[in-house]
């Protein structure tokens, strides 16, 4: 039984510690926002912040978050009320196909929760580990600016989630 | 549809074969209908009072507005875009109807392609006056009803946002669709005039942003119901092959594991849970039966035979224009070049995948495809049930770019399906989907030009030598559109003969397209050669001009410095004929600053191409370090016709852009014994984004009606960039991927 916080909430699974998280969140806990997209932490559509880190959870054995806690998109965000970053991300139509968006959100929440004004540079470092097969990298870079100059800081509140 | 019909003969004729299909009969009064019939989700069949005036549309008497998608939603934006156009003259805010992905009906078949597929840039193309002739009349007819219950003449209604404005008064044009649903209109409605856009040329947001940006759009492999078990399949590494013998002991052992069934591929693992079959998998011994051709072929020596084929003298003509032969003979200077475009695949990020329930010979099939016409084909045949008791519920694609016109997952969901006895969800592994592709063609190609005097072109053959995709798409096709008095076992042999059956038919026009249509010349001679290794083909984004565009468009920069001409004054000396892409290579040239002294050792190289309709212009920016390139910045210029989103036309620009730079710096899918290569994304790359280039779009304003964008900002960037390239370091690269270290 491995017991970790998913979204702010306590939760526990009766799974093989060797289960990658993504497995365990999609099929266990039936939270199809996280993607699978290679199996090999390579495409980043899986990612989920893990204690303030993006993180590739089809390579992370369950085992690993024990205690520890997870976000998913569910947990950055709800279709009515977005965060700053999701809002940004609708309003420069950001998604194309969208099957890489949750992870490419998740990597630049955990980029602006740890630094509010990042530098073109830090974008591109923070976001080089999430492919986007539709090209959608301008306008993410263009969203992340959006939501970077705006005076709310908190991306999202991972405490109003626990609520 | 037939020109010479109007839209609103049409619209009557669907509305009645609806009524009919749901059941009703008598007039047009639409009563709880059941929308089944061309339903995709469960939440679609609520039975609602309305009209329903043909397949495409509902209007409900609680003002609500259902959209049957008719083409699927792959990120190049249809589902914005149709919805758009028909909101336009229906006038109510896109923003307020409700849209679904259609399910199969003949209702929605693609003109172009005679069955229902999205594809060819031909979504926008083919709807953009028919969507809104429909929302037109619908509109009109509301206005009809509502001026006969209202008691007021059609003239004292104006119509805004799904109201109905009468005097002081609002009412919504719910209130009318029952009584709507009785009338008829004895012609087409007018359509707005241009100047009157509320929606169409507007930025305006996409409406699938909110539900991809919170994890809530439901793609194929977000499918999921009690009592679905997941399954993997285990394929021969040489496409093609068979099971001759597997021993399934180990793999049945382990935890959750249901059952290991065979089907016409492979061997397949059905699980609870994914994991626990992708485990089992590893632990299945299968013994191949492998297809001989393909088997024999690897790319290092393969490439031989290509080079064969070029030098040979066994072609097809696919084009004759003036006299080729004479015309060369008389060139004041013949310029030769050969160039070469490697395999590739699609790399999607959503991974193939297909659920399949089959019980008491009805068969439901959740998919996010290209073709759910195909995928009904296909289950019913690999399901072995009947084509009508298959229904389809389509999803949103995680990316298609013409992989998921293939319906090869569809096919094994359903034999699983069938075999295993229990609902499956089949999912690829990312090392399936790289290795078990429908492959863009490898290609060959020799360009002999002949040139006068003056430095114009007086003779330009060339002859393409490769695969052809038609033969490896045809035998799914031919199931989908076969005439319903055909006998399916008539079709089964048709399209299940094999490929030779349709092998040599005529050049296919995927092989040749974008070699020679550009750029005038007196004498053209367009050839081609069949050389085909057996690897199984599909339509990959801008199918031929994927590799056409980066031939000619280094042809011509080379034909240029040949001559000592500057590549854009070369380019417009040619383009008599065209005059659409004189204009885009016009407004690239001024908009990069074309002739300019290269600054910071960045070199301008410059490409043009017309595909899917579209004329677009493409000007790389481009830098050479230690042989490493970098693209630092594309100005892309396109005329598509009217524009009915900007942002999402500038959206497709730079996907193609960045999509095309994927295969021009790094894509390539090479085979050894008939075996891929490539596996997952260490091996094959893509475009990252401190590897993407700052993009700058212009469109033009046209007056005509739009073409599609999803595929014509691709061709041109790979030209682009080596004829850079070649500025920059005077080094003209003739293979993709493009790469200055030996």
């Amino acid at each position: 039984m491995i017991k970790f916080k998913l979204n702010g909430q306590a939760v526990q699974a009766d799974v093989p510690g060797d289960m990658p998280l993504l497995w365990v969140v999609r099929d266990h806990f039936k939270m199809k926002g996280a993607k699978f997209g290679c199996g090999m932490g390579l495409c980043g559509a899986c990612s989920m912040i893990v204690d303030g880190e993006s993180t590739r959870t089809c390579v992370l054995p369950v085992a690993a978050v024990a205690n520890r806690d997870v976000t998913t998109i569910e947990g950055v965000g709800q279709p009515e009320q977005l965060s700053v970053l999701q809002q940004a991300w609708v309003d420069e139509s950001v998604p194309q196909c969208g099957y890489c968006q949750s992870g490419q959100l998740i990597s630049a929440t955990a980029l602006l929760n740890k630094n509010p004004n990042p530098s073109d540079a830090e974008i591109d470092q923070a976001m080089s580990g999430n492919i986007c097969r539709c090209g959608t990298y301008p306008r993410i870079k263009q969203a992340i600016k959006k939501a970077a100059g705006q005076p709310a800081v908190n991306v999202f509140d991972p405490k109003g989630a626990e609520a | 549809m037939n020109q010479s019909t109007s839209s609103s003969q049409v619209l009557n004729a669907s509305r009645r074969r609806f009524l009919k299909q749901s059941g009703m009969v008598g007039g047009g009064l639409v009563m709880g209908v059941s929308l089944s019939a061309c339903a995709a989700t469960s939440a679609d069949n609520r039975s609602e009072t309305g009209f329903r005036p043909d397949a495409f549309l509902h209007i409900t008497d609680k003002n609500q507005f259902h959209f049957y998608m008719p083409r699927s939603e792959m990120g190049q934006g249809t589902y914005t875009g149709l919805t758009t156009v028909l909101a336009e003259d229906l006038d109510v805010d896109p923003a307020n109807i409700i849209i679904h992905h259609a399910s199969v009906d003949e209702a929605f078949i693609n003109a172009d392609y005679g069955m229902q597929v999205t594809g060819g840039s031909t979504s926008m193309k083919l709807h953009y006056r028919t969507l809104r002739q429909l929302g037109a009349n619908t509109k009109a007819l509301i206005i009809q009803a509502a001026a006969q219950s209202l008691k007021v003449s059609v003239d004292q209604i104006r119509t805004e946002n799904g109201q109905i404005l009468v005097a002081d008064k609002a009412i919504p044009y719910g209130e009318f669709a029952v009584l709507a649903g009785t009338l008829e209109l004895a012609k087409d409605a007018a359509l707005k005039p241009d100047n009157a856009f509320r929606y169409i040329g507007k930025d305006r947001p996409r409406l699938d942003a909110l539900a991809k940006s919170t994890g809530t759009a439901k793609f194929g492999i977000d499918v999921d119901f009690p009592g679905l078990y997941r399954a993997v399949l285990l394929r021969c590494p040489v496409a093609g092959g068979t099971v001759k013998q597997f021993d399934a002991t180990a793999a049945l052992a382990m935890t959750g594991v249901h059952k290991v069934v065979k089907i016409h591929n492979g061997v397949a693992v059905v699980a609870e849970h994914y994991w626990q079959a992708k485990q089992a998998l590893t632990n299945l011994k299968v013994e191949w039966e492998k297809p001989e051709t393909l088997s024999a072929f690897s790319s290092d020596t393969g490439k031989a035979q290509f080079e064969a084929a070029i030098n040979g003298d066994d072609f097809d003509t696919a084009f004759e224009q003036g006299d080729t032969d004479k015309a060369l003979k008389a060139a004041a200077q013949t310029v030769t070049a050969d160039y070469w475009a490697p395999y590739l695949a699609h790399a999607t990020m959503e991974p193939m995948n297909c659920t399949v329930k089959i019980e008491e010979g009805q068969c439901e099939v959740w998919v996010g495809c290209q073709s759910p016409q195909i995928a009904q084909g296909l289950a019913a045949f690999y399901g072995d049930v009947d084509k009508d008791k298959v229904k389809v519920h389509s999803l949103f694609l995680g990316g298609g770019f013409g992989r998921r016109a293939a319906s090869d997952y569809v096919g094994e969901a359903a034999a699983i399906a069938k075999e295993s006895g229990v609902p499956i969800q089949l999912v690829w592994s990312r090392e399936d989907d790289t290795q078990h592709d429908v492959y863009r063609p490898a290609s060959m190609a020799r360009f002999t030009v002949g040139l006068d005097k003056e430095g114009n072109i007086s003779a330009w053959r060339v002859r393409r030598a490769g695969p052809n995709i038609m033969p490896y798409t045809i035998d799914e096709a031919v199931d989908a559109v076969a005439p319903a008095f055909l006998p399916n076992g008539m079709v089964d042999w048709m399209s299940k003969g094999g490929y030779g059956l349709f092998d040599g038919w005529t050049v296919d026009h995927a092989s040749v397209e974008g070699l020679y249509e550009d750029y005038d010349a007196s004498n053209k001679d367009v050839q081609h050669t069949t050389v085909d290794p057996g690897l199984p083909l599909g339509y990959w984004r801008s199918v031929g001009h994927s590799f056409s565009a980066f031939f000619k468009e280094s042809m011509m920069d080379e034909l240029a410095h040949k001559t000592q001409q500057d590549p854009v004054a070369f380019r417009l000396k040619h383009v008599g004929d065209n005059p659409k892409l004189k204009n885009v290579i016009e407004v690239a040239a001024k908009q990069s600053g074309w002739g300019q002294a290269a600054k910071n050792n960045r070199y301008l190289g410059f490409s043009a191409h017309t595909s899917f309709l579209a004329a677009v212009a493409q000007v790389a920016e481009v830098s050479v370090k230690n042989d490493q390139i970098t693209v630092h910045k594309v100005v892309c210029v396109i005329d598509c016709g009217k524009v009915v989103n900007p942002e999402i036309v500038k959206a497709q620009m730079e996907s193609g852009i960045i999509f095309g730079l994927t295969a021009a710096l790094h894509g390539e899918i090479t085979l050894e014994d008939g075996v891929v290569q490539q596996s997952n994304f260490h091996d094959y790359p893509m475009l990252r984004m401190p590897e993407t280039p700052e993009i700058e779009v212009h469109i033009i304003n046209s007056p005509n009606d739009p073409t599609g964008v999803g595929e014509p900002g691709l061709p041109p960037i790979a030209g682009a960039v080596a004829n850079a390239i070649y500025a920059a370091t005077g080094k003209r690269l003739r293979s993709l991927p493009l790469t200055l270290s030996s």
